[in-house]
């Protein structure tokens, strides 16, 4: 943290000014989300001409919310996704992370290497392969062996929460995390007779809490937020989450009920919010050391 | 880490005995066993999600696959066709005006931001956490927020421009301003990640070369080029290279906020795909169109590469 070099006076007037500014460009960042929160309470009359504070908070808008769409099913479906994704990640990427970092298999580093090009796959490039893959699961979806016949995982929760799970990325950030152990710590444990399972699960994936924790809160903000994939590959809303879930609401080319879609909205993104504030360290460390260490 | 220390000790004090020779073997052996067990689930299932998908692309691109019935190889038949296709032209156009604007604006604003959050001023956490809340929130969710604001009637967008006599805009409406104002949403989105990565980088600038230049002379702009912009030398590159990556995949916005429109005024290479390959059903065609928008990826991160020499050499 770097503090104000210079003699107080004159400086302070202007950091006082500096900080002026900074919450002017703070408050500019979090318009759009008050005038969401204001927008939600606002009753549907208010909303016919611009006003600028609603008349009374209407807070049955977010009840009524609820029944103009499955927002509930959506949000339960949201939570699914997004357990499943980061239960996952966190049991695979982190594995697989520790065996690239500590264990003496071959082809290694070219399995490192191959890890850091396939961070780079851009995943809207890949989604029409990626749709046919995963149409063509065998046997799933009235599937035959070979992957003909059916739909696979599409409109499934295999469909939704497999592919996208365990990104390289994680694998990739939970690898930089073992690296840096030292060594003697698994040499002790492999004397006292742990097999390299247990010395991954009870020694070394303890020691590496945090990159775990910053693993987890990334791999849930890209669940909760994810939206193209979903949409793609569901039909039910059985199966839509949130975001899917939303963007069809706001496309209803009749009337808009905005009070319902800010609502709507407003439960969409205040888990991440609370999300990010609990956890705001490893959000902000892990995209820092991603930055500095990348 | 200092009891992580003692305990190894306090280990590696009274090793229980063991025949050493070959058990070390097969504890080789089993350890590399080990270690594919736990590699094996991931390196599958990139395999299966990732690298399949990546060949795929490039074998569908040149065939006419249309999702029902048989296909043919085409050849390079696509990649005519899209040098003719003026709707994928103006996507092309726009997905790099789009990175072209946004990524050094939003760089630029960043940058500004993590200076004036690293310079000592009051509640800096709490500043830090507004700025970074658009970075955390899902684009569907804050796209239908800007549809709101940005509608002409009663949109907060008008009704500010109106504070300061200014002219209500079609913003979403009028060809010329669709993809300006998906821009600026797209700026504001971005901010968070790129500031803390600079704010990362700039508290990492050494101390005692902060205090040399100041004693020396300099004043703070000289400080701030000949000292920190040197030292952010790898900060820029990461922020350009992810913050192009992602806007050359910018999707969301688009398809809440316009579907490509008006006309095809703010259409992107994402949208095109989705669009012939899943409402059109020609996937060959939109395979080619993806190889396109990889290959102009990969040039824009060698782009990213080369600046990061440039300036490490300098």
């Amino acid at each position: 943290m770097s503090r104000p070099h210079a003699a107080p006076g004159r400086r302070s007037r202007g950091l006082y000014a500096l900080t002026a500014v900074m919450a002017l460009g703070a408050v500019a960042m979090v318009a759009p989300f008050v005038w969401m929160l204001l927008t939600s309470l606002k009753s549907p009359s208010e909303l016919t001409e611009f006003s600028w504070l609603p008349d009374q908070l209407r807070f049955q808008n977010y009840t009524e919310a609820l029944t103009a769409a499955p927002f509930a099913r959506y949000f339960l479906n949201t939570a699914v996704l997004t357990i499943g994704q980061t239960a996952l990640t966190l049991l695979f990427a982190t594995s697989a992370g520790y065996a690239l970092a500590c264990t003496p298999i071959r082809g290694r580093k070219a399995l490192n290497a191959f890890v850091v090009i396939l961070i780079m796959v851009p995943f809207y490039a890949i989604l029409i392969p990626e749709f046919l893959v995963v149409k063509s699961i065998p046997l799933f979806g009235g599937n035959s062996i070979t992957g003909q016949g059916g739909i696979g995982w599409l409109n499934s929760w295999w469909g939704l929460i497999i592919p996208h799970a365990i990104a390289p990325i994680y694998i990739f950030l939970a690898r930089q995390f073992f690296v840096s152990l030292p060594e003697e710590l698994a040499e002790a444990a492999r004397v006292d007779g742990l097999s390299e399972y247990g010395i991954f699960f009870r020694i070394m994936l303890p020691l590496i809490k945090p990159a775990v924790i910053t693993v987890a809160v990334f791999q849930i903000g890209a669940a909760w937020n994810s939206f193209l994939w979903p949409l793609l590959i569901t039909r039910d809303d059985s199966l839509r989450p949130i975001q899917v879930g939303l963007a069809i609401f706001s496309q209803d080319p009749l009337n808009v009920q905005w009070a319902y879609l800010m609502a709507g909205a407003t439960l969409a993104v205040l888990p991440m919010i609370a999300l990010f504030i609990a956890a705001q360290r490893y959000f902000i460390e892990g995209m820092a050391s991603a930055g500095l260490k990348g | 880490m200092t009891a992580i220390k003692t305990e190894v000790a306090g280990r590696t004090a009274a090793p229980p005995p063991r025949a050493p020779r070959r058990r070390a073997q097969g504890l080789q052996g089993s350890r590399k066993r080990a270690g594919w067990v736990m590699l094996a689930p991931a390196l599958v299932h990139a395999a299966v999600f990732l690298l399949l998908p990546m060949v795929m692309l490039v074998a569908l691109s040149f065939t006419d696959y249309q999702f029902l019935g048989a296909y043919h190889w085409v050849g390079i038949d696509n990649f005519v066709q899209l040098m003719s296709d003026d709707r994928w032209r103006t996507a092309l156009l726009n997905t790099v005006l789009y990175t072209v604007v946004t990524v050094p604006i939003a760089m630029a604003v960043a940058l500004l931001i993590a200076l004036g959050l690293n310079s000592g001023i009051r509640a800096r956490g709490a500043m830090r956490v507004l700025y970074y809340m658009p970075q955390v929130t899902a684009t569907v969710a804050v796209a239908t927020v800007w549809l709101w604001i940005y509608q002409p009637d009663v949109g907060l967008a008008n009704s500010v421009l109106g504070l300061f006599g200014l002219p209500p805009q079609g913003w979403l409406t009028n060809p010329n301003l669709s993809l300006p104002s998906l821009m600026l949403v797209g700026v504001w989105q971005g901010l968070g990640a790129k500031m803390v990565v600079y704010l990362a980088a700039l508290q990492s600038v050494s101390r005692d070369q902060l205090e040399a230049a100041q004693l020396d002379g300099a004043n703070r702009w000289q400080t701030f080029w000949n000292v920190t912009w040197p030292a952010l030398g790898p900060a820029h590159f990461f922020v350009f290279v992810t913050s192009t990556i992602a806007s050359f995949q910018v999707f969301d916005l688009v398809f809440v906020m316009t579907k490509g429109g008006p006309g095809s005024s703010s259409t992107v290479m994402t949208y095109e795909i989705y669009e012939n390959a899943f409402q059109g059903l020609q996937l060959g065609y939109a395979a080619a169109q993806s190889v396109v928008l990889v290959v102009l990826i990969g040039v824009f991160t060698l782009i990213g590469l080369r600046l990061q020499k440039v300036s490490s050499d300098v």
